[in-house]
């Protein structure tokens, strides 16, 4: 444990020096990561797809905010659904609009999650979202959560949608919507999901926020074993999925949720800032940075002095002798 | 000669600014009645554009049902339906948007009685050094 903490507090030491160049890198790998499972869902349009594209849209995302990444994210998946069908990317649209008009507009600071959900879906690790979430955040993140899995089970739908083949008439896109919208709503996976996803938030919010020893480790094991039976009645009741990749996927999540949680443990926030201001003689630029307390492995010399075995002789004594 | 309290103060005070400033000075700049109304309206708007569009998106996939049956529907029904459901959503919202509200206003006003103690302390420094100035001229 010991170890863990010198090395967290080493990386936080690293990451406070070199703040102006971590958190571009940083960025750019998310937003990477982010445009390429978009295009690895919905490539339908190859000049989206190329590498270009997606490292302009990068280096975009890297230094601008967080909420640059989700519009972009959002332009992207749309303008890759209109290459397939028009009537679908407006549905995306409405739908992206909708979320945002409806959830975003109150819970702004997770709009993130909209975005990183279907990704972690695609890695086959969704289930560490509630469990994260549940550690850092407060009941209200249900709601961006839920739009980030209905997004994914909408990709999911448009994917299965773009398979079948139709014509260009009004009727043939009035039945392409009706079958994605259809399919998303009646998608009963998706309803689980939704319902043990809620749950296991809750379980870990609930517990993580009480008094006792280690309530952030017991809380994410908690939502883990929620999340599991959650799934587990999900296929009891409506038949779906199966209930050992989920098992799997939700002790790996539960175990890189506690390795998160414990790096992020202990951050104030706190890193180097640089300011400007003015008086009425000086101009001053000041760099701030945090006084970091890290931890210094105490070294206990301990002194021994044997006592003489009896019956033994050394080499000295015996020349003596 | 740099006064190194000063620059202190006034690194605390940009500091403070650059973190929470915005958002807490555009809040602080209404009344509380105001901000709150002010919300309010934002989600009124949301909410209708929100609710037109789930409609929009209900009657284009109810649309083969709805063009067949344009002639047999009730539309006062129907008409009342729509409407209760938009004014149930509108109160729900409207009381979550209310509590963020006051919670966002108390917060800013907590911002901004704090940015206003360090800032007086700045002041004081500045008449401590126009003393020391006027002091240093009468000698």
């Amino acid at each position: 444990m010991m170890l863990l903490l010198e090395i967290k507090e080493k990386i936080k030491e690293i990451y406070y020096r070199n703040k102006p160049y971590v958190d571009p890198v940083w960025k750019f790998g998310m937003a990477l990561a982010v445009f390429m499972v978009i295009n690895l869902q919905l490539g339908y349009d190859e000049r989206l797809t190329s590498f270009p594209v997606v490292l302009v849209l990068s280096l975009l995302a890297a230094f601008t905010g967080p909420g640059a990444l989700v519009f972009l994210a959002g332009a992207l998946a749309i303008a890759q659904v209109f290459s397939a069908s028009m009537l679908l990317a407006v549905v995306v649209a409405i739908v992206f609009l909708l979320m945002y008009c409806l959830v975003l507009r109150f819970t702004p600071r997770f709009s993130y999650v909209i975005v990183l959900t279907p990704i972690l879906f695609v890695l086959k690790l969704p289930y560490c979202v509630p469990l994260l979430l549940g550690t850092i955040s407060a009941p209200s993140a249900i709601l961006p959560m839920s739009c980030g899995i209905i997004t994914y089970y909408m990709f999911l739908a448009i994917q299965a949608a773009s398979n079948s083949t139709f014509g260009v008439s009004i009727e043939d896109a009035l039945n392409i919507y009706k079958i994605v919208v259809g399919s998303v709503f009646s998608n009963k996976e998706m309803l689980v999901c939704l319902l043990a996803f809620a749950a296991a938030l809750l379980i870990t919010y609930i517990i993580r926020r009480q008094s006792f020893n280690h309530a952030f480790e017991i809380g994410i094991i908690a939502g883990a074993i929620v999340l599991v039976l959650g799934f587990l009645m999900g296929s009891m009741v409506f038949s779906v999925g199966e209930i050992l990749p989920v098992a799997i996927g939700t002790l790996i999540s539960a175990l890189l949720a506690i390795v998160i949680w414990f790096f992020r443990m202990g951050l104030d926030y706190t890193a180097v800032e640089r300011v400007q201001f003015e008086d009425d003689d000086y101009y001053y630029y000041v760099k701030a940075v945090p006084k970091i307390s890290v931890t210094v492995p105490e070294k206990n010399v301990k002194r021994i002095n044997h006592p003489k075995k009896p019956g033994r002789v050394s080499e000295q004594e015996f020349d003596e002798d | 000669m740099l006064n190194e309290k000063k620059v202190r103060v006034m690194t605390r005070l940009a500091l403070s600014e650059k973190k929470h400033g915005k958002e807490n000075f555009n809040i602080s700049k209404y009344y509380k009645s105001d901000y709150i109304r002010y919300s309010l309206l934002k989600t009124v708007l949301s909410v209708t554009i929100g609710y037109a569009l789930i409609l929009g998106m209900l009657a284009l996939y109810h649309a083969e049902y709805l063009i067949a049956n344009a002639v047999k529907l009730d539309y006062n029904e129907i008409g009342l339906y729509v409407l209760g459901i938009y004014l149930a959503l509108l109160l729900v919202y409207s009381g979550i948007t209310v509590v963020i509200a006051l919670v966002r206003y108390a917060r800013a006003s907590r911002f901004e009685k704090k940015y206003g103690n360090v800032l007086g302390r700045l002041c004081k420094l500045y008449e401590d050094e126009a003393e020391a100035k006027q002091e240093g001229l009468g000698k």
